[in-house]
């Protein structure tokens, strides 16, 4: 315990001095936003619900007609929904990696972000984890896939990737709300101390009776270090399992070794630009400019920086295994991957996924908020498209030249991937309402360590 | 969607109402509602007191023959379950040994069209309205005694045509066979040659060299079932035959892609190019048949013609050193496919080169085995449209001839039956003919009528009706009795009804036949049973009749070239003459030589598309003299730079649901040109021009790329390469195919199939049998060109680099039932699991859809149900109910005929054995007039299944994945020299 609080004291945290909060501030400043909204939230908020309403109505006729009113087809047989499930559960990344990995790192600096950091996680796997309903031919016979014990004495088949997939999933979904929860417990206390009435009730019964004694705090801090590890290398299983769906199968751009380290760095690549893209307008909105600041978001966009030169990497790789394999089918592949029907989503990816973030090599662009939410923008957006050209194309041009036919997304396909961002944000705003965006604990104790600094000079 | 009456809506449209109903559900959270099938309401009743000749869950099987499938009659097997009949299956006692084309398969769908009569009517002012028989039989009755009076109806042989001119004779009236693709210009050409008005027997299974001078005797010429099969057996490579196959003309079609060289004559010159190869043959040869002929030859010397024809004389001179040298063989005309203006010296010059190389007489003879109705020319028509103008035809009864669509535009057949006062129509359709009509008599469908027709050889077949008429329709003949007793002529064909006229012509029939000394009932009988009888003690010895003097003396009419684009129009082998367009099984069979479905293209030269800056798919309007019409681009490269070709059959404007409004017409083109000899309507010839329209359409193209970029999927060998690696192979009979896991060790079985691509001529006869087996549903054009077809098999169609031009490799594709399965293990729900009869089985119940296996399945042969289909009634009695039909949201597959498996494993199980090799036919297999599928049991090392696949020719499709398929494929053999090609050169695949 105090070797841990040892460990927080040296961790290094930038506040501008004269801007220090006090710990009232940091009470105050963070659980403001806890409050009656105004009318531009319940706009936003409208907005979202309309478009969740719309891809709702877009499922239910896909259900009761069929998965035509998908564009998706023979060869293609898997489109935008399984690409945009991979995306959201890249985004789910970076929540565990700021929360987890570089808590147990000790990197002080993610204190400030890992509440909305693993919010996002949270929300992200919610919303990837319908696009495998979305996307089934027969969604409500989906419990097929669970192994509960059937009268007909079936279990689902254990070597299909697709299994591996619902476990790894739900696994990483789990423990990601605990450790989430396990986080907000002293604030919901503090929350619970600030109101009255009904909601001093809510609170309270979510926060557990916490008393902020050491008693709490010590069993506190152990839990929190056990699912901190736990959870480490969840980051590297999940998308891990996410990428055998793809390199199990036997189809040229799928199947290859490189594909669990590949969506790993590409997970995190996206999620961290996800958090970037949310911090900024939060902070905006929500006026934390005091803990939300330049120093959080230049060690970000350091770590996209990063991730991008490693998914630049994968993608050259990719190329030169496929140049030396000397597999003729798999280079043809590759070649009209690059130049074929597709080439405009694949140097859509190449641009924004390692042409863009090389602007980050800059210090004016990683300590430009406006800037760096434009490169976050163009990561997002390139990350997409990657999942797009490795689902897409490597279907669509494989084994069978006979076979060989493209896609196009169709209007029911769009709806609900418009609607799966709405379904994300809806959440997020309603997180943003009720719970504190930032972990009021965490900074009071970086604060206390800081104003302690202070003193002392 | 359900639309309340029990069909479903998949053409992705939404309506308003239907948007706020899902809105509302959507609204109340309550998504998963009616997510499965509807409910149709159907109850299964059983009988309370059951026939004695049904046993439930058996079929059973009445002979019988269509003769409206083509230019060929054909014998049928019909199967049928609970009275109502599901599969057609060839009789194998007839010519072409019970194999059967996929025109043919698909008369079940003319019988169950949707869009039917389904009972009388009567024209009105505003259309046709329902009327009673009684009525009807009155009213059109009545006209026929005025005078002026023709029976239109198709070539007819046997007791039809017997009773068609009595009829006339009875009514005063003039009877006219109409064959829009009839053999005029062949006969005439015979008769001119050897004075015999008879189609000879092309003996192509004895030749060992085939020249083709145009006619697409696989697909649409005179036989192309019989004709197909000789063709193979000419190329039985492993029995040491493989004849050389040379195809002249201007466009390859699906018996040009089969040829092993292609000599790309100018349009209308193939009778320049027989002429010249005729002449050379004869310089060669000596004997009385050359000096014969010599004189008339005299002026077609090889440079005489190269340059009209676009053929250097050296090819000519080759290839009439090719048949010189041949020991056996046979020159095919040109046919209806380049049936031009001087159709019938083409012809003849093709008759000339037959006798000059020695083929007349034995490859090619008399026998009387080809006996095909005779239809009244082109040029008979147009004057019948003359008269019909000119108001010397009162009443025109059309039975089962479609004229309106037939007849160019430019005949005027149309507006001139304005002009008929009374048109009685006896048609089972609403074709355009009924559609004109004033009185519209239904009739039945032949599966459901009586009849004979002539096989050829002595033999005749006899029609049944194998089950009840679905409605209220009646026999055609008995219509025109009914009528003719009407107008106070009914004793004068001395019978009530056909079925007792075509008993008493079979009493006759006997008297000569080698059964006459039988009791007729049990002959009868008998042949009822059989399918047909022998009505003449032997086939005709062939004879071998003289050259004559007026074709030794011939002046030989010849086309001119012009510098125009030259027009090609020809029938395709899936909708013949437009008959087939009703049918969405003919629509959704992918064109043999495009892979194009259920639309109209124009094929164009890829050198002559590059100026106009077309690409396939882009729409075009094709302009003539006669007329023009807008169509898609299709760039070819089996078409000549100054030919285009347009195929006939699409753009009705009538003939039901599926038929009307789709693609164009390609008779409009046609300006009613006809050749001069034997009036034969000119299909080819006409100057034509293209102009880009400048839009870009939508063809629904079923093959995404037309080269196998050496993949190991379409393989070829040359004919020496063959004859190598055969003498130097050796099958050992002891050692199995099998490794130890592809079927389970314990199960005697595993099944297995190997296809000879050798033989494979791409007709696509296997593809529609397995439509008509297995219940796969058609999805229109649409959901084609989505790339949502539901074939379980396909014919691929790759073209393979040779030298000096390519060849053309058919691969029937279906499940390769892999020993060691890339889509089993990825399907979280054991849908797609192993039997243990090394198939991959497939549980409809148990799919939830993810559809990995078929992204996991490399060579693309699973389908998805993206919707509910739909089977209108009636077309849902011909569902095989051994066979589960499959709704919205399962992945489904070929099974190998699971069913019938099945079947013949109880049978043998009731007699304690195995099941014996060749006891299970897939429907793919029974059909393939080329029996280029052999089905049975890998674990036999003798089956035929497994010495095949161990042959020398034997190989797996991308073998290199080791996914150990069940069906080894046979290389195709050619005589062409292969090159050894780079590889890599990839192209975009969608389409």
């Amino acid at each position: 315990m105090t070797t841990d609080r040892a460990a927080m004291a040296t961790a290094e945290i930038e506040v501008p001095r004269e801007s220090l909060p006090t710990l009232a501030d940091a009470n105050r400043d963070i659980s403001r936003p806890i409050s009656p909204p105004r009318w531009r939230y319940w706009l936003v908020l409208g907005i979202c619900a309309a478009l969740i309403l719309a891809a709702a109505v877009a499922w239910t006729i896909q259900i009761r007609r069929g998965m035509g009113m998908a564009g998706i087809n023979n060869p293609v047989n898997w489109g935008v929904y399984i690409v945009t499930f991979v995306f959201w559960v890249g985004i789910a990344h970076s929540g565990t990696l700021i929360s987890a990995v570089l808590y147990l790192f000790r990197s002080g600096w993610r204190t400030t972000i890992n509440r909305a950091a693993e919010a996002m996680t949270i929300f992200a796997v919610m919303t990837a984890g319908l696009f495998p309903l979305i996307h089934l031919g027969r969604v409500w016979y989906f419990y097929y896939l669970v192994p509960y014990p059937s009268t007909r004495l079936l279990w689902p088949n254990f070597r299909s990737p697709l299994v591996w997939d619902m476990f790894a999933i739900g696994t990483y979904f789990t423990i990601s709300l605990v450790f989430w929860y396990l986080g907000l417990i002293p604030d919901l206390a503090s929350l619970r101390d600030k109101f009255t009435g009904v909601k001093k009730k809510l609170y309270g019964a979510f926060s557990l009776g916490w008393q902020g004694t050491v008693r709490d705090w010590s069993h506190y801090r152990r839990l929190y270090l056990y699912l901190a590890g736990i959870a480490t290398p969840l980051v590297l299983s999940v998308h891990s399992v996410v990428s055998w769906d793809f390199a199990v199968g036997i189809v040229p751009g799928w199947h290859s070794t490189i594909f669990a380290p590949y969506f790993v760095a590409g997970a995190i690549f996206s999620g961290i630009a996800m958090v970037i893209t949310i911090m900024i307008p939060l902070r905006w909105a929500f006026g934390l400019e005091k803990y939300l600041t330049k120093y959080h978001f230049d060690n970000m966009a350091k770590l996209l920086l990063v991730t991008s030169l490693i998914v630049g990497y994968a993608y050259a790789m990719e190329y030169f295994l496929t140049w030396y394999s000397a597999d003729p089918i798999e280079q043809e592949s590759f070649r009209w991957r690059a130049t074929g029907y597709y080439a405009g989503p694949f140097w859509i990816m190449m641009f924004c996924n390692v042409v863009v973030p090389m602007s980050l090599w800059f210090k004016r662009t990683r300590n430009s908020l406006a800037a760096l939410f434009v490169v976050t923008i163009f990561v997002n957006v390139g990350m997409w498209y990657e999942r797009f050209v490795i689902v897409v194309t490597s279907i669509a041009h494989e084994f069978e030249p006979g076979g060989w036919h493209v896609y196009t997304p169709s209007l029911t396909e769009i709806t609900i991937l418009v609607g799966s961002f709405a379904w994300f944000f809806f959440w997020f705003l309603l997180f943003s309402k009720t719970l504190p965006v930032i972990s009021i604990a965490e900074v009071k104790e970086h604060l206390a360590h800081a104003h302690e600094h202070e003193h002392r000079e | 969607m359900n639309n309340g009456d029990g069909s479903i809506d998949n053409n992705g449209g939404t309506t308003r109402r239907e948007f706020l109903r899902v809105l509302g559900v959507a609204g109340a959270g309550a998504a998963a509602v009616s997510c499965g099938p509807p409910d149709t309401g159907d109850r299964l009743i059983p009988y309370l007191i059951p026939p004695d000749d049904i046993v439930p869950g058996t079929n059973v099987s009445y002979a019988t023959v269509l003769t409206g499938a083509g230019p060929e009659p054909l014998g049928l097997h019909a199967t049928v379950r609970d009275g109502r009949v599901m599969k057609l299956e060839g009789n194998p006692s007839f010519p072409h040994r019970g194999r059967l084309s996929a025109l043919a398969h698909s008369a079940l769908q003319d019988l169950y069209d949707p869009d039917r009569i389904r009972g009388p009517l009567r024209r009105d002012g505003s259309g046709p309205v329902q009327a009673a028989w009684d009525e009807a039989i009155a009213a059109a009755g009545s006209a026929l005694t005025g005078g002026g009076l023709v029976l239109l109806t198709g070539p007819a042989t046997g007791t039809a045509r017997r009773f068609y001119s009595e009829w006339v004779a009875a009514l005063g009236a003039e009877w006219m066979a109409y064959e829009p693709l009839g053999l005029e210009a062949h006969r005439t050409a015979q008769r001119i040659a050897f004075g015999r008005d008879e189609i000879p027997l092309y003996a192509l299974d004895e030749a060992d060299h085939v020249v083709c001078f145009g006619a697409d005797f696989i697909g649409t010429w005179l036989a192309p079932v019989e004709l197909a099969a000789r063709y193979s057996a000419s190329r039985f490579v492993d029995r040491g035959r493989h004849a050389k196959f040379t195809f002249v003309g201007p466009r390859l079609s699906i018996s040009g892609l089969n040829a092993d060289e292609w000599v790309p004559a100018r349009a209308g010159t193939e009778t320049l190019v027989a002429l010249a190869v005729a002449h050379e043959v004869a310089r060669r040869a000596g004997g009385g048949r050359a000096a014969r002929v010599r004189a008339v030859l005299a002026p077609y010397t090889p440079e005489a013609v190269a340059e009209t024809a676009d053929v250097p004389a050296q090819r000519i001179r080759a290839l009439a050193g090719e048949i010189a040298a041949a020991r056996a063989p046979v020159a095919l005309p040109p046919g209806t496919a380049a049936q031009g203006v001087t159709a019938t010296d083409a012809h003849l010059a093709v008759a000339l080169l037959n006798y000059v190389s020695g083929a007349s007489g034995r490859t090619v003879r008399f026998d009387g085995s080809m006996v095909r109705g005779r239809a009244a020319s082109y040029a008979e028509m147009a004057g019948l449209v003359r008269r019909m103008t000119g108001g010397e035809v009162t009443t025109l009864v059309i039975a089962g001839a479609n004229p309106a669509y037939g007849m160019p535009k430019a005949s005027g057949f149309a507006e001139a039956l304005e002009r008929v006062p009374n048109v009685i129509s006896i048609s089972p359709h609403l074709d355009e003919t009924a559609a004109a009509a004033g009185w519209i008599l239904p009739s039945h469908h032949e599966l459901e009528a009586w009849g004979d027709a002539e096989m050829g050889s002595g033999l005749r077949a006899l029609a049944q009706p194998v089950m009840r008429p679905l409605f209220d329709t009646r026999q055609r003949e008995d219509i025109l009795l009914q009528l003719a007793e009407e107008a106070g002529r009914g004793n004068a064909l001395g019978a009530s009804d056909y079925r007792s006229y075509l008993q008493a012509t079979w009493q006759e029939l006997q008297a000569t036949s080698p059964d006459a000394s039988r009791p007729f009932d049990e002959w009868w009988r008998e042949a009822l049973v059989s399918g047909g009888a022998r009505i003449t003690a032997a086939a005709p010895a062939a004879s071998s009749p003289p050259l004559t003097a007026a074709a030794a003396s011939h002046r030989f009419a010849l086309a001119e070239a012009g510098d125009e684009l030259a027009l090609v129009t020809y029938p395709t082998l899936q909708l013949y003459d437009g008959r087939g367009a009703n049918r969405s099984w003919m629509q959704e069979l992918p064109d043999a030589v495009t892979k194009v479905v259920w639309n109209s293209w124009v094929e164009i030269h890829p050198e002559t598309a590059e100026p106009l800056g077309l690409s396939t798919g882009d729409l075009v309007e094709v302009r003539t003299e006669g007329g023009s019409v807008t169509t898609h681009a299709y760039l070819y490269r089996g078409i000549r730079p100054d030919t285009v070709a347009v195929p006939l059959g699409q753009g009705h404007s009538e003939y039901g649901r599926t038929a009307r409004g789709r693609g164009v017409n390609a008779l409009d083109l046609l300006d009613g040109a006809s050749d001069g000899r034997s009036g034969a309507l000119a299909f080819t010839g006409t100057a034509v021009s293209i102009t880009a329209v400048g839009r870009r359409g939508r063809l629904a193209i079923m093959q995404g790329h037309d080269v196998d970029e050496d993949r190991e999927i379409a393989e070829l060998m040359t004919a020496e390469e063959a004859r190598t690696a055969i003498a130097g192979h050796h099958v050992d009979l002891s050692e199995l195919v099998e490794a130890a896991y592809d079927s389970d060790p314990n199960s005697p079985y595993r099944w297995g199939m190997s296809i000879d691509l050798n033989a494979c001529t791409g007709c696509g006869a296997c593809v529609t049998a397995c439509y008509a087996e297995n219940n796969l549903p058609s999805v229109g054009e649409d959901l084609c060109a989505q790339g949502r077809e539901m074939s379980w098999m396909q014919v691929m169609r790759y073209f393979e680099e040779v030298e000096d031009g390519f060849q053309t490799v058919n691969v029937p594709l279906l499940c390769q039932q892999c020993g060691d399965a890339p889509c089993e293990p990825v399907c979280p729900v054991y849908a797609a699991y192993h039997t243990a009869e090394g198939l991959n089985g497939q549980i409809y119940n148990r799919c939830v859809g993810t559809r990995y296996c078929a992204n996991n399945c490399p060579y693309k042969v699973r389908r998805f149900n993206w919707f509910t289909s739909e089977f209108p009634y009636p077309l849902n009695l011909q569902l095989n109910p051994d066979v589960t039909v499959r709704s919205k949201g399962v992945m489904e597959k070929c099974t190998f005929c699971i069913q019938r498996i099945n079947r013949a494993k109880l049978d043998a199980k009731a007699e304690s054995r195995l099941v014996a090799d060749g006891e299970i036919q897939t429907a793919c297999m029974q059909s393939c007039p080329t029996q280029a599928i052999t089905f049975g049991n890998l674990k036999d090392p003798t089956s035929r299944v497994s010495v095949l696949a161990r042959g020398a020719r034997a190989y797996n499709m991308l073998g290199e994945l080791n996914t150990r398929p069940a069906i080894s494929y046979l290389r195709s053999v050619t005589h062409a020299a292969l090159v050894e090609d780079d590889h890599g050169q990839g192209g975009d695949g969608h389409g």
